[in-house]
């Protein structure tokens, strides 16, 4: 139920505000030249000659039998559309934190066990500027160095422009190139991944690397783990089964909301890289005022946001026996 | 005593496992990207940023969407780089000497890529649909009425006399459709099209034409693949496929250097330009279909600056325009009027008035205003041919600053500021126009209570002797008298009238030094289906 007000809140608040923007969705979408004919069309085809009231309440209407209305751009269904663009940037943010979880905390750790050493200071100062740095400055570099100048990996796109993407089945090239049994594929896909997710893991991976090292050198101060190294254990097993255990549920909520926040700001990265995802959609959908697509747009960050803290909450339970305990 | 990472000679092993892990991974991706590529000789890939939500040909056309559109589908007549008219589908045509009917024969041996004959039925429904969905194109065939006396003519009638209309006949907008296939897909050409044509979806994953090439995949607004029509019935395309990418310009620029068969549409002319000595590659630069200007609101309610005539002159006189050509980058040139370079009746640079800030100043004197200031609006991160609005409004401001007239700039994103100012609610504006058909009778709508100049509150009635001849030259027969009389509009519009044209930028167009035909095609940019390869 609280879902339920949670969402309806939200496509209010979206709806109030896409009105508030002082433009013209005809004109957003029919361009400079468009005659008083053309626009009263436009208006009757998306019934924006209602009043508002009744514009939120059809819309309203819609959604209740799962119909998020048609994009004023692309002139899909907006459900179909986010089924094309979703998966583009789920499988770019996946991969994306994975590079980012390994290796942000593995730096992290490392930062944290050897404190104010040589490595430490090179992590600090990396991390630093990893968090400085504009992304789209970096995705720009990135091309230049690994594409321009080595022509190691390519420029963008999700697959080279001679092939042919796999059978469509989740809408993730790589699961799909795995399913379809086309292994020749993985590689050019791989290819066109590696680049974006790198670029757009930078952020993140310093960021955990700062998190991880001050979460870690919390813990090592504490007294179980100081009774730990007093009884002889090997190193490896604090670090792994006290320090890094303890750590997790930190670590895990941060992850969680750097996915979601990958999820949908992924958008210069996926401009600069041409990588059909949500992010070039949402662009689209605010620069021409197109309200369902946004509206669209809006619950299903609202639903991934939801969802990614349900899971958080779950976790916190898997990871930690006190709360499932308490519970 | 063994740590965390273990002993030395572990630790090293571990690190190159890492390192060789990496490296097969990227070199894995690599291999496969140039084995790709080598395996690619058949396919173009042109570079473009763009904006394209939908491949219906009879939608908005934006110049993307020109240029895709006239690669699956023919028009009934042609043109050439330099602007002339030649035969497509239609083999000849008869014009009345009003300018007024139009008869057109087809060929008869063209047949839609899904093997269907095209006959003038086609050629009605396309046209009707076109008028009937009342879009923004729609206004391109205002007042025509279309018949086909037999399978192969086509008659269109229009209400005035239009000597435009061939030049019209050749913008992807006018694409001939397959009528039955398009009907059977939820397209319709009847009266209420607008609101009961469904087949705008049906355009995004299939095409449904006789040209060169057809739809193979298209994903929105970043890429459109497309097939060679192995039944076309004119010369067959020399690249098997053709890959429409979207790409930032700064991406563009590095991939035009290291591809091969490939050609970057959107770098600004000082980007191009910095290319012209790599000899892997080709630059062309040739002037755009774009003209600069300022907009100045004729309302004294909305601004008493802006609509005072002598503020008006001092403007024309205090800008800068050397300087305004340098924002242009190599290639500009300055409007001479409103007409681009290659459209009948456009004026040389010459033409056009002169810098002089101290003629400026005496006319902010004699305007009766003391310290005049107002508003320049801009959309804010619009750039068009590579140069910035925000650039161009800043040297606006300066250059009328010099002259006495205070600026204050106000840039609004994009759809916002066409609001107010296709309202007519911004006192000046920094604009630009792109001519949608190669006729002097494109501008007609900047004359006093054309829609254009609602922009500016220049309504009907304002300037009794300027409507005259515009109507004089809008609805003449003759192409000489045309030319002469849309001249003298254009040199009374440098002398007076809410317009202040700048510069026309330079289009840039950058290919592989092994391709051929790779030029500036007049509305669609490139001619995809001419590139070929040495």
């Amino acid at each position: 139920v609280a879902l339920v007000f949670l969402l309806l809140g939200i496509t209010l608040v979206s709806f109030i505000l896409t009105q508030m923007v002082p433009g013209n969705p005809a004109l957003a979408s029919l361009g400079l030249d468009a005659t008083p004919e053309a626009i009263q069309a436009f208006d009757a085809r998306y019934g924006l000659d209602q009043p508002l009231p009744v514009q939120y309440l059809r819309y309203l209407q819609h959604l209740i039998h799962g119909d998020l209305g048609y994009s004023q751009q692309t002139l899909n269904p907006v459900a179909h559309d986010l089924g094309v663009f979703i998966p583009a940037t789920v499988e770019l943010a996946v991969t994306s934190m994975i590079i980012a979880g390994v290796v942000g905390v593995v730096l992290g750790v490392f930062a944290a066990l050897k404190r104010d050493g040589a490595l430490d200071y090179v992590l600090r100062i990396v991390s630093l500027g990893g968090v400085s740095v504009p992304v789209f400055w970096l995705a720009l570099i990135a091309i230049y160095v690994l594409y321009f100048k080595f022509g190691i990996l390519p420029s963008g796109g999700r697959i080279d422009v001679s092939a042919t993407p796999p059978p469509h089945l989740t809408g993730l090239y790589t699961v799909d190139a795995i399913a379809a049994g086309d292994w020749s594929l993985l590689p050019d896909i791989l290819g066109h991944l590696i680049l974006p997710a790198l670029v757009l893991a930078a952020f993140n991976v310093s960021v955990l690397t700062r998190y991880t090292r001050s979460t870690v050198l919390e813990i090592i101060e504490q007294d179980y783990v100081r009774a730990a190294r007093a009884q002889g254990l090997p190193e490896r097993t604090i670090v792994v089964r006290y320090v890094l255990r303890a750590a997790l549920p930190a670590l895990v909520t941060l992850i969680a909301l750097m996915f979601a926040s990958v999820m949908t700001g992924a958008v210069l990265v996926e401009n600069i890289f041409n990588w059909p995802g949500l992010g070039q959609y949402a662009y689209l959908a605010a620069t021409s005022l197109d309200l369902p697509a946004i509206m669209g747009v809006t619950l299903f960050i609202a639903l991934l946001y939801v969802t990614i803290n349900f899971i958080v909450d779950v976790l916190y339970g898997v990871l930690d026996p006190r709360i499932r305990v308490s519970a | 005593m063994r740590t965390f990472y273990g002993d030395g000679r572990r630790r090293l092993f571990l690190l190159a496992c890492a390192c060789a892990g990496v490296a097969a991974i990227v070199g894995w991706a690599a291999s496969s990207d140039n084995s790709a590529r080598a395996a690619s000789g058949g396919t173009l890939v042109v570079d473009n940023s763009f904006v394209l939500p939908t491949l219906d040909p009879e939608g908005t056309a934006g110049p993307t969407q020109q240029l895709v559109v006239k690669a699956m589908y023919d028009t009934l007549l042609n043109r050439t780089a330099n602007g002339k008219l030649v035969p497509s589908l239609a083999t000849s045509y008869t014009e009345s000497p009003d300018a007024k009917l139009f008869t057109f024969k087809l060929r008869k041996d063209v047949k839609f890529a899904d093997g269907t004959p095209l006959t003038s039925a086609d050629v009605l429904f396309s046209f009707r649909r076109l008028i009937n969905l009342k879009n923004d194109e729609s206004a391109l065939v205002s007042g025509v009425t279309v018949s086909a006396p037999d399978a192969y003519t086509v008659v269109l009638h229009s209400a005035s006399s239009n000597s435009a209309l061939p030049q019209i006949l050749t913008t992807a907008s006018l694409a001939i459709l397959n009528s039955k296939l398009v009907e059977a897909n939820g397209g319709t050409d009847a009266k209420d099209a607008s609101k009961t044509d469904q087949a705008a979806r049906y355009f995004n994953t299939h095409s449904a034409g006789s040209g060169p090439y057809v739809l193979g995949t298209y994903t929105t607004n970043s890429q459109v693949t497309l097939q060679a029509n192995p039944t076309y019935w004119g010369p067959k395309p020399q690249f098997a496929t053709v890959v429409v990418r979207n790409m930032e310009a700064s991406t563009q620029l590095l991939n035009v250097q290291r591809g091969a068969n490939e050609v970057a549409i959107d770098l600004s002319s000082r980007q191009a330009s910095s290319l012209q000595k790599n000899s892997k590659l080709q630059v062309h630069l040739s002037p755009a279909l774009s003209t600069f200007f300022l907009a100045l609101n004729m309302n004294p309610k909305v601004s008493a600056v802006t609509s005072n005539p002598h503020i008006q002159q001092a403007i024309r006189l205090a800008l800068n325009y050397p300087a305004e050509l340098r924002i242009g980058g190599p290639g500009a040139v300055r409007a001479g009027g409103l007409l681009p370079p290659g459209v009948l009746g456009n004026l040389p640079p010459s033409a056009a008035g002169a810098y002089n800030l101290a003629r400026a100043r005496a006319e902010v004197a004699a305007s009766g205003i003391q310290h005049p200031s107002t508003t320049l609006s801009y959309p804010s991160g619009l750039s068009v041919n590579g140069v910035q609005f925000s650039t161009l409004a800043q040297q606006d401001k300066q250059d009328l600053g010099a002259a006495g007239i205070s600026v204050n700039l106000v840039g609004v994103p994009t759809t916002p500021f066409l609001t107010k100012y296709l309202a007519g609610q911004l006192a000046m504006s920094q604009v630009y126009w792109y001519t949608s058909y190669l006729d002097p009778n494109s501008m007609y709508t900047f004359l006093p209570g054309q829609p254009f100049s609602e922009r500016v509150k220049w309504g009907k009635g304002s300037d009794p002797s300027l409507e005259k001849l515009a109507v004089k030259a809008h609805t003449t027969a003759s192409d000489t008298t045309r030319a002469k009389l849309w001249r003298q509009i254009q040199m009374q519009l440098n002398k007076s009238g809410p317009y202040v044209q700048q510069f026309q930028p330079a289009q840039a167009i950058v290919g592989s030094s092994n391709l051929t035909n790779v030029v500036l095609s007049p509305i669609s940019t490139l001619d995809v289906a001419a590139v070929g390869s040495k």
